[in-house]
Protein backbone atom coordinates (compact mmCIF):
# COMPACT_ATOMS: atom_id res chain seq x y z
CA UNK A 1 0.00 0.00 0.00
CA UNK A 2 2.85 2.40 0.57
CA UNK A 3 6.58 2.56 0.86
CA UNK A 4 8.00 1.45 4.14
CA UNK A 5 9.44 4.84 4.86
CA UNK A 6 6.36 6.90 4.35
CA UNK A 7 2.94 5.68 5.26
CA UNK A 8 -0.24 7.53 4.75
CA UNK A 9 -3.48 7.05 6.59
CA UNK A 10 -6.87 8.55 6.80
CA UNK A 11 -7.33 10.17 3.42
CA UNK A 12 -10.91 11.25 3.10
CA UNK A 13 -12.75 10.64 -0.12
CA UNK A 14 -12.32 7.01 -1.08
CA UNK A 15 -10.03 6.36 1.85
CA UNK A 16 -9.02 2.79 2.42
CA UNK A 17 -7.85 3.47 5.96
CA UNK A 18 -10.22 5.22 8.29
CA UNK A 19 -8.32 7.77 10.35
CA UNK A 20 -7.03 6.43 13.63
CA UNK A 21 -9.36 7.28 16.47
CA UNK A 22 -6.52 8.78 18.50
CA UNK A 23 -5.79 11.26 15.69
CA UNK A 24 -9.43 12.22 15.45
CA UNK A 25 -9.85 12.55 19.23
CA UNK A 26 -6.78 14.69 19.49
CA UNK A 27 -8.29 17.17 17.06
CA UNK A 28 -12.04 17.02 17.52
CA UNK A 29 -11.94 17.02 21.33
CA UNK A 30 -8.98 19.25 21.88
CA UNK A 31 -8.78 21.66 18.94
CA UNK A 32 -11.24 23.62 16.89
CA UNK A 33 -13.05 26.75 17.94
CA UNK A 34 -14.94 26.94 21.18
CA UNK A 35 -17.35 29.71 21.93
CA UNK A 36 -15.76 32.18 24.28
CA UNK A 37 -16.82 34.37 27.12
CA UNK A 38 -19.54 32.71 29.14
CA UNK A 39 -20.55 35.87 30.87
CA UNK A 40 -20.68 37.96 27.78
CA UNK A 41 -22.61 35.24 26.04
CA UNK A 42 -25.09 35.18 28.88
CA UNK A 43 -25.43 38.92 28.86
CA UNK A 44 -26.15 38.81 25.18
CA UNK A 45 -28.66 36.15 25.93
CA UNK A 46 -27.20 33.73 23.46
CA UNK A 47 -28.18 30.42 24.83
CA UNK A 48 -25.35 28.10 24.09
CA UNK A 49 -25.12 24.67 25.45
CA UNK A 50 -21.55 24.79 24.27
CA UNK A 51 -20.45 27.11 27.00
CA UNK A 52 -21.15 24.50 29.59
CA UNK A 53 -20.35 21.53 27.43
CA UNK A 54 -16.85 22.67 26.78
CA UNK A 55 -16.22 22.55 30.50
CA UNK A 56 -16.94 18.87 30.28
CA UNK A 57 -14.83 18.09 27.30
CA UNK A 58 -12.44 20.96 26.93
CA UNK A 59 -9.68 18.48 26.23
CA UNK A 60 -8.83 14.85 26.57
CA UNK A 61 -6.97 15.65 29.80
CA UNK A 62 -9.93 17.59 31.06
CA UNK A 63 -12.17 14.69 30.14
CA UNK A 64 -9.96 12.48 32.26
CA UNK A 65 -10.25 14.83 35.20
CA UNK A 66 -13.99 14.67 34.78
CA UNK A 67 -13.85 10.91 34.97
CA UNK A 68 -14.31 10.31 31.28
CA UNK A 69 -11.56 7.81 31.04
CA UNK A 70 -12.83 4.74 29.30
CA UNK A 71 -9.72 4.52 27.15
CA UNK A 72 -7.60 4.08 30.28
CA UNK A 73 -9.38 0.85 31.05
CA UNK A 74 -9.16 -0.41 27.52
CA UNK A 75 -6.63 -3.18 27.35
CA UNK A 76 -5.68 -2.18 23.85
CA UNK A 77 -4.98 1.41 24.77
CA UNK A 78 -3.45 1.11 28.17
CA UNK A 79 -0.79 -0.94 29.76
CA UNK A 80 -2.47 -3.92 31.34
CA UNK A 81 -1.89 -4.84 34.95
CA UNK A 82 -0.19 -8.03 34.00
CA UNK A 83 2.55 -6.27 32.12
CA UNK A 84 3.01 -3.71 34.87
CA UNK A 85 3.57 -6.44 37.44
CA UNK A 86 5.97 -8.24 35.17
CA UNK A 87 8.04 -5.10 34.77
CA UNK A 88 8.09 -4.56 38.48
CA UNK A 89 9.38 -8.08 39.07
CA UNK A 90 12.02 -7.62 36.42
CA UNK A 91 13.13 -4.38 37.99
CA UNK A 92 13.54 -6.05 41.39
CA UNK A 93 15.46 -8.93 39.88
CA UNK A 94 17.78 -6.49 38.16
CA UNK A 95 18.32 -4.62 41.37
CA UNK A 96 19.25 -7.81 43.09
CA UNK A 97 21.68 -8.61 40.26
CA UNK A 98 23.41 -5.26 40.71
CA UNK A 99 22.33 -3.74 37.43
CA UNK A 100 21.94 -0.33 39.02
CA UNK A 101 25.54 -0.47 40.14
CA UNK A 102 26.58 -1.47 36.65
CA UNK A 103 24.76 1.45 35.14
CA UNK A 104 26.30 3.92 37.57
CA UNK A 105 29.75 2.67 36.68
CA UNK A 106 29.08 3.01 32.98
CA UNK A 107 27.98 6.62 33.47
CA UNK A 108 31.41 7.60 34.76
CA UNK B 1 -41.24 9.42 23.11
CA UNK B 2 -41.17 13.06 24.10
CA UNK B 3 -41.23 12.54 27.86
CA UNK B 4 -38.57 10.13 28.93
CA UNK B 5 -38.93 8.82 32.44
CA UNK B 6 -36.68 10.47 34.97
CA UNK B 7 -35.92 13.48 32.82
CA UNK B 8 -35.05 16.37 35.10
CA UNK B 9 -37.64 19.03 35.57
CA UNK B 10 -37.13 21.73 32.98
CA UNK B 11 -35.54 19.39 30.46
CA UNK B 12 -36.41 20.99 27.19
CA UNK B 13 -37.58 18.54 24.68
CA UNK B 14 -37.32 19.24 21.01
CA UNK B 15 -34.33 20.01 18.94
CA UNK B 16 -31.23 22.13 18.94
CA UNK B 17 -28.59 22.83 16.33
CA UNK B 18 -25.21 21.14 16.29
CA UNK B 19 -22.51 23.30 14.69
CA UNK B 20 -19.69 21.46 12.87
CA UNK B 21 -17.96 24.34 11.19
CA UNK B 22 -18.26 27.55 9.23
CA UNK B 23 -17.66 28.09 5.51
CA UNK B 24 -18.02 31.05 3.15
CA UNK B 25 -21.66 31.36 2.07
CA UNK B 26 -20.64 31.29 -1.58
CA UNK B 27 -18.29 28.29 -1.21
CA UNK B 28 -19.24 25.26 -3.29
CA UNK B 29 -19.55 23.15 -0.14
CA UNK B 30 -20.71 19.63 -0.82
CA UNK B 31 -22.67 17.83 1.83
CA UNK B 32 -23.14 14.14 2.34
CA UNK B 33 -26.74 13.40 3.20
CA UNK B 34 -25.83 10.20 4.99
CA UNK B 35 -23.60 11.52 7.77
CA UNK B 36 -24.51 13.55 10.85
CA UNK B 37 -24.40 13.20 14.62
CA UNK B 38 -28.14 12.58 14.78
CA UNK B 39 -29.23 10.11 12.10
CA UNK B 40 -32.70 11.64 12.07
CA UNK B 41 -31.40 14.95 10.69
CA UNK B 42 -29.02 15.65 7.82
CA UNK B 43 -26.42 18.41 7.66
CA UNK B 44 -27.59 21.74 6.29
CA UNK B 45 -25.93 24.99 5.25
CA UNK B 46 -27.41 27.93 7.12
CA UNK B 47 -26.27 31.09 5.37
CA UNK B 48 -26.07 34.30 7.35
CA UNK B 49 -24.48 37.17 5.48
CA UNK B 50 -21.13 36.15 3.94
CA UNK B 51 -20.85 33.05 6.13
CA UNK B 52 -22.69 29.77 6.36
CA UNK B 53 -22.90 27.32 9.24
CA UNK B 54 -22.55 23.61 8.66
CA UNK B 55 -25.08 22.38 11.13
CA UNK B 56 -27.64 19.70 11.74
CA UNK B 57 -30.61 19.43 14.04
CA UNK B 58 -30.10 17.29 17.11
CA UNK B 59 -32.46 15.98 19.69
CA UNK B 60 -31.94 17.89 22.91
CA UNK B 61 -32.89 14.76 24.76
CA UNK B 62 -29.64 13.34 23.54
CA UNK B 63 -27.49 16.45 23.38
CA UNK B 64 -28.75 18.28 26.40
CA UNK B 65 -26.15 18.83 29.06
CA UNK B 66 -27.78 16.42 31.50
CA UNK B 67 -27.75 13.56 29.09
CA UNK B 68 -24.57 14.36 27.31
CA UNK B 69 -22.46 13.61 30.33
CA UNK B 70 -23.74 10.07 30.36
CA UNK B 71 -23.25 9.76 26.63
CA UNK B 72 -19.66 10.89 26.85
CA UNK B 73 -18.95 7.91 29.05
CA UNK B 74 -20.29 5.60 26.42
CA UNK B 75 -17.30 4.90 24.19
CA UNK B 76 -19.40 3.61 21.32
CA UNK B 77 -21.54 6.75 21.33
CA UNK B 78 -18.51 8.99 21.63
CA UNK B 79 -16.61 7.32 18.82
CA UNK B 80 -19.58 7.26 16.48
CA UNK B 81 -20.28 10.95 16.97
CA UNK B 82 -16.70 12.11 16.98
CA UNK B 83 -16.24 10.32 13.68
CA UNK B 84 -19.47 11.80 12.33
CA UNK B 85 -18.28 15.28 13.30
CA UNK B 86 -14.98 14.66 11.55
CA UNK B 87 -16.53 13.11 8.44
CA UNK B 88 -18.97 15.96 7.92
CA UNK B 89 -16.04 18.38 7.91
CA UNK B 90 -13.83 16.17 5.74
CA UNK B 91 -16.54 15.85 3.17
CA UNK B 92 -16.84 19.62 2.93
CA UNK B 93 -13.09 20.09 3.00
CA UNK B 94 -12.83 18.31 -0.35
CA UNK B 95 -14.60 21.24 -2.02
CA UNK B 96 -14.35 24.25 0.32
CA UNK B 97 -12.26 25.83 3.07
CA UNK B 98 -13.71 25.27 6.50
CA UNK B 99 -13.32 26.62 10.03
CA UNK B 100 -13.77 23.63 12.34
CA UNK B 101 -15.57 23.90 15.66
CA UNK B 102 -15.03 21.66 18.60
CA UNK B 103 -17.06 18.56 19.29
CA UNK B 104 -20.53 19.19 20.72
CA UNK B 105 -21.09 22.85 19.94
CA UNK B 106 -24.84 22.95 20.34
CA UNK B 107 -27.30 25.83 20.09
CA UNK B 108 -30.80 25.67 21.42
CA UNK B 109 -32.35 27.26 18.37
CA UNK B 110 -31.65 28.28 14.82
CA UNK B 111 -32.14 31.92 15.82
CA UNK B 112 -29.32 31.64 18.42
CA UNK B 113 -27.02 30.07 15.88
CA UNK B 114 -27.76 32.78 13.34
CA UNK B 115 -27.22 35.45 15.93
CA UNK B 116 -23.81 33.98 16.73
CA UNK B 117 -22.88 34.02 13.03
CA UNK B 118 -23.86 37.63 12.51
CA UNK B 119 -22.37 38.93 15.77
CA UNK B 120 -19.08 37.11 15.35
CA UNK B 121 -19.05 37.41 11.58
CA UNK B 122 -15.93 39.53 11.31
CA UNK B 123 -13.90 37.31 13.67
CA UNK B 124 -15.00 34.21 11.80
CA UNK B 125 -14.29 35.78 8.42
CA UNK B 126 -10.77 36.55 9.65
CA UNK B 127 -10.21 32.94 10.64
CA UNK B 128 -11.63 31.79 7.33
CA UNK B 129 -9.16 34.00 5.44
CA UNK B 130 -6.28 32.46 7.38
CA UNK B 131 -7.22 28.93 6.31
CA UNK B 132 -8.55 29.78 2.85
CA UNK B 133 -7.40 27.21 0.31
CA UNK B 134 -5.49 25.33 2.99
CA UNK B 135 -5.72 22.07 4.85
CA UNK B 136 -3.94 20.52 7.82
CA UNK B 137 -1.64 17.54 7.47
CA UNK B 138 -0.42 15.51 10.40
CA UNK B 139 3.16 14.24 10.36
CA UNK B 140 4.43 11.72 12.84
CA UNK B 141 7.85 10.18 13.14
CA UNK B 142 8.54 6.88 14.87
CA UNK B 143 11.73 5.07 15.68
CA UNK B 144 12.24 1.33 15.74
CA UNK B 145 14.46 0.91 18.78
CA UNK B 146 15.97 -2.34 17.60
CA UNK B 147 16.94 -0.96 14.24
CA UNK B 148 18.35 2.12 15.91
CA UNK B 149 20.38 -0.06 18.28
CA UNK B 150 21.65 -2.24 15.44
CA UNK B 151 22.79 0.86 13.56
CA UNK B 152 24.45 2.24 16.65
CA UNK B 153 26.94 -0.61 16.61
CA UNK B 154 28.27 0.55 13.26
CA UNK B 155 28.53 4.19 14.34
CA UNK B 156 29.91 4.18 17.85
CA UNK B 157 33.06 2.57 19.19
CA UNK B 158 31.60 2.34 22.69
CA UNK B 159 28.47 0.64 21.42
CA UNK B 160 30.47 -1.86 19.41
CA UNK B 161 32.55 -2.76 22.45
CA UNK B 162 29.56 -3.18 24.73
CA UNK B 163 27.72 -5.21 22.16
CA UNK B 164 30.70 -7.52 21.65
CA UNK B 165 31.09 -7.99 25.38
CA UNK B 166 27.43 -8.87 25.72
CA UNK B 167 27.70 -11.35 22.89
CA UNK B 168 30.81 -12.97 24.38
CA UNK B 169 29.46 -13.31 27.91
CA UNK B 170 27.37 -16.11 29.31
CA UNK B 171 24.48 -16.47 31.73
CA UNK B 172 23.91 -13.67 34.22
CA UNK B 173 27.00 -11.89 32.96
CA UNK B 174 25.52 -11.75 29.44
CA UNK B 175 22.33 -10.34 30.89
CA UNK B 176 24.20 -7.61 32.74
CA UNK B 177 26.26 -6.65 29.73
CA UNK B 178 23.12 -6.67 27.63
CA UNK B 179 21.46 -4.26 30.01
CA UNK B 180 24.44 -1.93 29.90
CA UNK B 181 24.19 -1.91 26.15
CA UNK B 182 20.46 -1.12 26.44
CA UNK B 183 21.27 1.81 28.68
CA UNK B 184 23.72 3.18 26.17
CA UNK B 185 21.10 2.81 23.45
CA UNK B 186 18.59 4.74 25.57
CA UNK B 187 21.05 7.58 26.11
CA UNK B 188 21.99 7.78 22.45
CA UNK B 189 18.37 7.55 21.36
CA UNK B 190 17.38 10.47 23.54
CA UNK B 191 20.06 12.63 21.97
CA UNK B 192 19.13 11.47 18.50
CA UNK B 193 15.41 12.09 19.06
CA UNK B 194 15.97 15.72 20.01
CA UNK B 195 18.04 16.17 16.88
CA UNK B 196 15.44 14.54 14.62
CA UNK B 197 12.62 16.66 16.03
CA UNK B 198 14.47 19.92 15.60
CA UNK B 199 15.72 19.21 12.10
CA UNK B 200 12.47 17.66 10.88
CA UNK B 201 10.21 20.40 12.19
CA UNK B 202 12.38 23.08 10.56
CA UNK B 203 12.44 21.16 7.29
CA UNK B 204 8.67 20.67 7.31
CA UNK B 205 7.95 24.29 8.24
CA UNK B 206 9.84 25.35 5.13
CA UNK B 207 7.32 23.39 3.06
CA UNK B 208 4.24 24.67 4.95
CA UNK B 209 2.48 27.91 5.80
CA UNK B 210 2.46 27.20 9.50
CA UNK B 211 3.23 24.32 11.80
CA UNK B 212 2.91 23.23 15.39
CA UNK B 213 4.16 20.34 17.52
CA UNK B 214 1.77 18.35 19.64
CA UNK B 215 2.30 15.95 22.53
CA UNK B 216 3.91 12.59 21.84
CA UNK B 217 1.61 9.61 22.19
CA UNK B 218 2.39 6.30 23.80
CA UNK B 219 2.41 3.14 21.67
CA UNK B 220 -0.90 2.17 23.27
CA UNK B 221 -2.55 5.26 21.86
CA UNK B 222 -0.67 5.54 18.59
CA UNK B 223 -1.31 1.89 17.81
CA UNK B 224 2.31 1.41 16.79
CA UNK B 225 4.94 -0.45 18.72
CA UNK B 226 7.61 2.03 17.66
CA UNK B 227 8.34 5.01 19.83
CA UNK B 228 6.89 8.31 18.66
CA UNK B 229 9.49 11.01 18.13
CA UNK B 230 7.43 13.76 16.54
CA UNK B 231 3.75 14.64 16.36
CA UNK B 232 3.37 17.69 14.17
CA UNK B 233 0.52 19.45 12.38
CA UNK B 234 1.14 21.63 9.34
CA UNK B 235 -1.07 24.04 7.47
CA UNK B 236 -0.48 23.61 3.73
CA UNK B 237 -2.00 24.61 0.42
CA UNK B 238 -4.63 22.01 -0.48
CA UNK B 239 -3.27 19.59 -3.04
CA UNK B 240 0.18 21.21 -3.01
CA UNK B 241 2.29 18.13 -2.40
CA UNK B 242 5.33 20.03 -1.05
CA UNK B 243 4.95 18.74 2.47
CA UNK B 244 4.72 15.14 1.30
CA UNK B 245 7.96 15.63 -0.62
CA UNK B 246 9.61 17.10 2.44
CA UNK B 247 8.48 14.11 4.51
CA UNK B 248 9.78 11.68 1.91
CA UNK B 249 13.17 13.42 2.01
CA UNK B 250 13.27 13.14 5.80
CA UNK B 251 12.26 9.49 5.60
CA UNK B 252 15.22 8.82 3.31
CA UNK B 253 17.57 10.81 5.52
CA UNK B 254 16.71 8.88 8.67
CA UNK B 255 15.77 5.44 7.34
CA UNK B 256 19.07 3.88 8.36
CA UNK B 257 18.57 4.90 11.97
CA UNK B 258 15.23 3.11 12.07
CA UNK B 259 13.01 6.18 11.72
CA UNK B 260 9.79 6.07 9.73
CA UNK B 261 7.27 8.81 9.01
CA UNK B 262 3.52 8.80 8.76
CA UNK B 263 1.34 11.44 7.15
CA UNK B 264 -2.34 11.82 8.04
CA UNK B 265 -5.01 14.01 6.52
CA UNK B 266 -5.95 16.22 4.86
CA UNK B 267 -7.68 17.37 8.03
CA UNK B 268 -9.81 20.43 8.62
CA UNK B 269 -7.35 22.99 10.06
CA UNK B 270 -8.14 22.20 13.70
CA UNK B 271 -4.70 23.23 14.87
CA UNK B 272 -4.78 26.56 13.04
CA UNK B 273 -7.94 28.18 14.25
CA UNK B 274 -8.00 30.15 17.49
CA UNK B 275 -9.24 28.35 20.54
CA UNK B 276 -11.96 30.89 20.98
CA UNK B 277 -13.81 33.48 19.01
CA UNK B 278 -15.72 36.31 20.54
CA UNK B 279 -13.67 36.63 23.71
CA UNK B 280 -14.62 39.78 25.57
Amino acid sequence: MSSQDLERYGRPGGSTHPAQLADVLERVLDKGIVIAGDIQVNLLDIELLTVKLRLLIASADKAKEMGIDWWEGDAFLSRGDGQGRLEERLRRLEEAAGIEEASRRSDK
Amino acid sequence: MSSSAGAPAGARNGSGWYLYGVVAADAPAQLDAGISVDPAHGVELLAEGPLAALASKVSLEEFDEEHLRERLNDPAWLERNIRAHEQVLERVLASASVVPFRFCTVYRSEAELRRFLSQRGSDLAGVLRRVDGKVELGVKAFVDRERFAAGLGTRSEEARELEARAAGAEGGRAYLEGRRFDQLVAKELERFAAQVVEASHAHLLAAAEEGTLGPLRSPEVSGRSDEMLLNGAYLVRAGGGELEEAVAALARRYAEQGVSFEVTGPWPPYNFVPREVGAA
